[in-house]
C-alpha cells in the first residue's frame, strides 16, 4: 500500500471504530438511554409467556394476534441482531408446481397476502395494492422459474434495497409453497383481461375520504367520550389531591399550549417522553393517582390535555443535545428493518417506498405529511380511542415482530421523530380514522 | 361501557321561523349483536342494541327510526325537521336491555 | 334455557313498550315493541322484503330517491348512508316510510324510518354495517303506498394490516 492509502485506511478505519462504539447495529448512540421499568396496563407491556404446553404466546390486548416473534429483531436498542441473512436459494428438486395452490396462497390473508401489494387479474381479487408492480402478465417477460423462487425466497439477493420480505429465508413460506406460486405467476400470460370496474385496479381506485368532521359529537364519539375526563381533572386523587388543585383554571386554560411541546426530553427522567408517558410518572407523585401507560384514566387525561392544544401549532423541542441525539435514534428506528417481514416504518410511509400507494384497501400515509398531531384518535374499525402508542404496537403485527411495551422509550424516541413533520401544523384531537 | 347512553344532538346555530333543519344525533352504544352458532341457533350471552330512536318536536312524535343489529355501534343518525314555532326537540333511544337514552336540542330563532 | 331466559325479557321489555306508545302521542302512531322486534331478523334479502312488503311492487326511483352512500367503505363498522326523497311532505304527499337495506347483511333489513309531513323533508342519515360487498338499498313507501327504490353496491374493505 502507499503512505497514502495507509493513512487514508488508518483515518477510515479510526472513523468506523467511533462510529462503531454504541449499542445497536444502527451506528446511534443509544449508550445514555436509561432502561425504563413500564408502567403500563398488562396487555400493554410486551410480555411474552410460556403456556402449559410449552408454547410461547404474546400477551397482547384482546382480539390482537398472539403470536411469539422472537425469532426476530425487535424495536428495542438493546437488540443488536441483525436482519435475517440474505440467503441464495436454489428450488427443491422433486416438486411440480401446482398453479391453482399457488393462486390460493397468492390470496391468503394468513400468508402475506401477496395481493396487498401485487395485482393479479379475478373478479375475487379485492382489494389488491400497489406497493409493488402490477404482476397481472408477468409470465410474458419470460423469467425463468430459478430467478421468481429467488425473488420470493429472498428478493434481497436480486434487489439489496427492496421492500419486499424475504419469504422463505424467513421460514413464512416452506420451499414448497413458493413452488407452487412460481407456477401460478408463470400462468399470468398477456393480454390481460378488460378492467371491468376501476375500483379493482389499486393505480385507478379513489382514494378514501376520510371519516369527517373529528370534533363534531355527533361524529366522532371520542368528542363525547372526553367530555368525562374533566370530572378526572377534577377528583381527589389517594394523596387528596386532583390535578384542578395545582393546574387553576379548568383544564382547557391549565393546559393550553403544554401538549404542543410533546413528546420532549424530561431532564428528570433522563428520557423522551409523550403526555401518556408524563402522566404515568406525574400522576402517582402529585394526586397519587396511578395512571398506567393504555388505561382508560390515561388516555382520557391524554386527550384532554392535547384537546386543550388545539388549533395550536406543534412546537416540539428539536434542538437541544439531548434531543438531537434523541431524534437521531427515531430517525434510526424508523428505518430500521425488523421483523419476519423485515421491515421498516420507511417502507410503508417514505414515497419513494410504498406511500401514497394502497396496501391492500389501506391507502399508505407519507411520513412528512405528519402523522402524530390527530392522536389520540377514534378508530373506527375498532370503535375504540388509540393513542399513538397503541398504533405502534398494532403495526407490529404486520412486521412480524414482537411489540415493546406501550411506554418504551424506542416508541417515545419514534414518536418524537414522527412528530418532527408535524411542527407548525395544527393540533386537532381527538381524530377519526379507519 | 359507563358512556353508555350519553346523547348528543346537534342542530344549525341559526335558524329562522320555517326552516327545514337537519339535525345529527350520536349516542354511545356497544349494538351488541346476537350471537349465533353454525347452525343459526342462539348462542346464550348478553346482547344489547338499540331498536328505537323517537323525536318529538313541539310534544308530536315527528321522526321514528326502527333499528335493527346492522346499524353500527355508537349510532349517528339524521333526520329533518320543519322548524315552525321554538322549543324542544327530544330524541329518544330504547335499546332490548330496557334502557332508555335521551337527548335535546333547543330550536330558537334568531 | 336460553329461549326462556329471552322470554322473560320480552315480556318486560313488552310492558315499557305499552308505556311508551300511549306517552308519544300525535304526529306518528308509534308502533308496537313487536313490530319493532320483527323489523331485524336473520334472513335472505328476498325473504326480508317478502316479509315487510308482501309481493307489492317496489318500482325504480332513481329519479326521485337520492342515495348517498360511499362506493368503497374502508371498513364495513361504520358506513355512512343517507337517503334524500324529494317530496313535497304535505299531508296529502308525503313519505310515509324510508327503509334501508344490505342485501348480503346477516340482517338485511338495517332500519325503518317513520316520517311525518312535519319532518319537512324526506331526509335520513345513518351509520351502517356491512359485512361485506354488498348492494345497498334505500326503499321508499309514500303516503298513497307506493314504493320506489334505488340502489349501490358499495365494496367493503375487509380486515387490514395487523389482522
Amino acid at each position: 500500500m502507499t503512505r497514502a492509502a495507509t493513512r487514508l485506511s488508518w483515518l477510515a478505519t479510526l472513523l468506523i471504530a467511533a462510529g462503531c462504539a454504541t449499542t445497536g447495529s444502527d451506528g446511534n448512540d443509544a449508550s445514555s438511554v436509561p432502561s425504563w421499568t413500564t408502567r403500563a396496563i398488562p396487555e400493554a407491556r410486551g410480555d411474552i409467556r410460556t403456556l402449559p404446553n410449552g408454547k410461547r404466546e404474546a400477551l397482547r390486548y384482546a382480539g390482537w394476534a398472539k403470536t411469539d416473534f422472537s425469532r426476530f429483531r425487535t424495536y428495542a436498542y438493546a437488540d443488536a441482531r441483525g436482519e435475517v441473512p440474505v440467503q441464495r436459494a436454489t428450488m427443491p428438486p422433486g416438486v411440480t408446481g401446482d398453479p391453482k395452490k399457488g393462486r390460493a396462497l397468492f390470496l391468503a390473508r394468513a400468508k402475506g397476502p401477496c395481493t396487498g401489494c401485487h395485482l393479479i387479474p379475478g373478479d375475487d381479487v379485492w382489494p389488491a395494492g400497489n406497493v409493488g408492480p402490477d404482476l397481472s402478465t408477468i409470465a410474458d417477460r419470460r423469467l425463468t422459474n430459478d430467478y421468481l423462487y429467488q425473488q420470493i425466497y429472498d428478493p434481497r439477493l436480486i434487489f439489496p434495497q427492496t421492500s419486499m420480505p424475504p419469504w422463505g429465508a424467513t421460514g413464512a413460506f416452506t420451499p414448497e409453497e413458493i413452488v407452487h406460486v412460481v407456477a401460478f405467476l408463470q400462468t399470468l400470460k398477456g393480454p390481460p383481461p378488460p378492467e371491468k370496474d376501476a375500483d379493482r385496479n389499486p393505480a385507478t381506485r379513489p382514494k378514501p375520504v376520510g371519516f369527517g368532521d373529528n370534533l363534531d359529537p355527533t361524529n366522532n364519539p371520542a368528542v363525547l367520550l372526553a367530555e368525562g375526563a374533566e370530572t378526572q381533572w377534577n377528583a381527589k386523587g389517594a394523596a387528596g389531591k386532583a390535578c384542578a388543585d395545582c393546574h387553576a383554571g379548568g383544564a382547557d386554560a391549565a393546559m393550553k399550549g403544554v401538549a404542543v411541546r410533546y413528546p420532549r426530553f424530561v431532564a428528570r427522567y433522563r428520557r423522551v417522553m409523550g403526555i401518556e408517558d408524563f402522566l404515568t410518572v406525574h400522576g402517582p407523585e402529585t394526586t397519587g393517582t396511578p395512571l398506567p401507560s393504555e388505561s382508560d384514566a390515561n388516555m382520557n387525561l391524554t386527550i384532554l390535555v392535547k384537546m386543550a392544544s388545539n388549533g395550536m401549532p406543534v412546537a416540539i423541542d428539536t434542538q437541544s443535545p439531548p434531543a438531537r441525539a434523541a431524534l437521531a435514534r427515531g430517525r434510526a428506528a424508523f428505518y430500521r428493518r425488523v421483523g419476519e417481514r423485515d421491515h421498516a416504518c420507511a417502507d410503508c410511509h417514505t414515497p419513494e417506498k410504498g406511500a401514497n400507494k394502497f396496501l391492500g384497501g389501506r391507502f399508505l400515509v407519507e411520513v412528512t405529511t405528519g402523522m402524530t398531531r390527530h392522536f389520540p384518535t377514534w378508530r373506527t374499525s375498532q370503535n375504540q380511542v388509540w393513542d399513538m402508542r397503541k398504533r405502534m404496537q398494532w403495526c407490529m403485527t404486520p412486521l412480524g415482530t414482537n411489540m415493546l411495551p406501550a411506554d418504551a422509550i424506542e416508541y417515545a424516541e419514534l414518536e418524537l421523530y414522527l412528530t418532527s413533520f408535524d411542527v407548525g401544523k395544527p393540533m386537532s384531537v381527538p381524530g377519526i380514522r379507519h | 361501557m359507563s358512556d353508555i347512553g350519553k346523547v348528543r344532538v346537534r342542530i344549525p346555530s341559526s335558524i329562522k321561523a320555517g326552516d327545514v333543519v337537519r339535525v345529527r344525533t350520536l349516542v354511545l352504544h356497544p349494538m351488541e349483536r346476537i350471537e349465533r352458532d353454525a347452525q343459526g341457533k342462539i348462542i346464550d350471552r348478553k346482547y344489547n342494541y338499540i331498536t328505537k330512536m323517537t323525536v318529538t318536536y313541539l310534544g308530536k312524535t315527528v321522526v321514528l327510526f326502527d333499528t335493527t343489529q346492522s346499524v353500527s355501534e355508537n349510532p349517528f343518525f339524521s333526520f329533518a325537521v320543519k322548524a315552525t314555532d321554538p322549543g324542544q326537540l327530544k330524541v329518544t333511544f330504547t335499546d332490548t336491555a330496557g334502557g332508555r337514552y335521551e337527548g335535546t336540542a333547543e330550536i330558537k330563532f334568531s | 334455557m336460553g329461549d326462556d331466559h329471552r322470554m322473560t325479557r320480552r315480556s318486560v321489555l313488552g310492558a315499557l313498550g305499552v308505556l311508551g306508545a300511549s306517552a308519544a302521542t300525535g304526529a306518528l302512531a308509534v308502533p308496537d315493541r313487536a313490530t319493532a322486534q320483527a323489523l331485524g331478523a336473520q334472513e335472505t334479502v328476498d325473504a326480508g322484503l317478502k316479509r315487510v312488503f308482501g309481493g307489492r311492487p317496489i318500482k325504480d326511483g332513481g329519479g326521485l330517491i337520492k342515495l348517498d352512500i360511499p362506493l368503497i367503505a374502508e371498513n364495513g363498522a361504520v358506513v355512512p348512508v343517507s337517503v334524500e326523497v324529494n317530496s313535497p311532505m304535505t299531508p296529502a304527499n308525503y313519505v310515509k316510510h324510508i327503509y334501508i337495506v344490505a342485501d348480503k347483511n346477516r340482517i338485511p333489513i338495517v332500519t325503518r324510518v317513520a316520517l311525518a309531513p312535519e319532518a319537512g323533508q324526506a331526509y335520513v342519515g345513518a351509520n351502517i354495517r356491512l359485512g361485506e360487498t354488498t348492494d345497498v338499498r334505500a326503499i321508499v313507501e309514500q303516503s298513497d303506498g307506493t314504493l320506489l327504490q334505488a340502489k349501490r353496491e358499495v365494496k367493503v374493505t375487509v380486515g387490514g394490516c395487523g389482522g
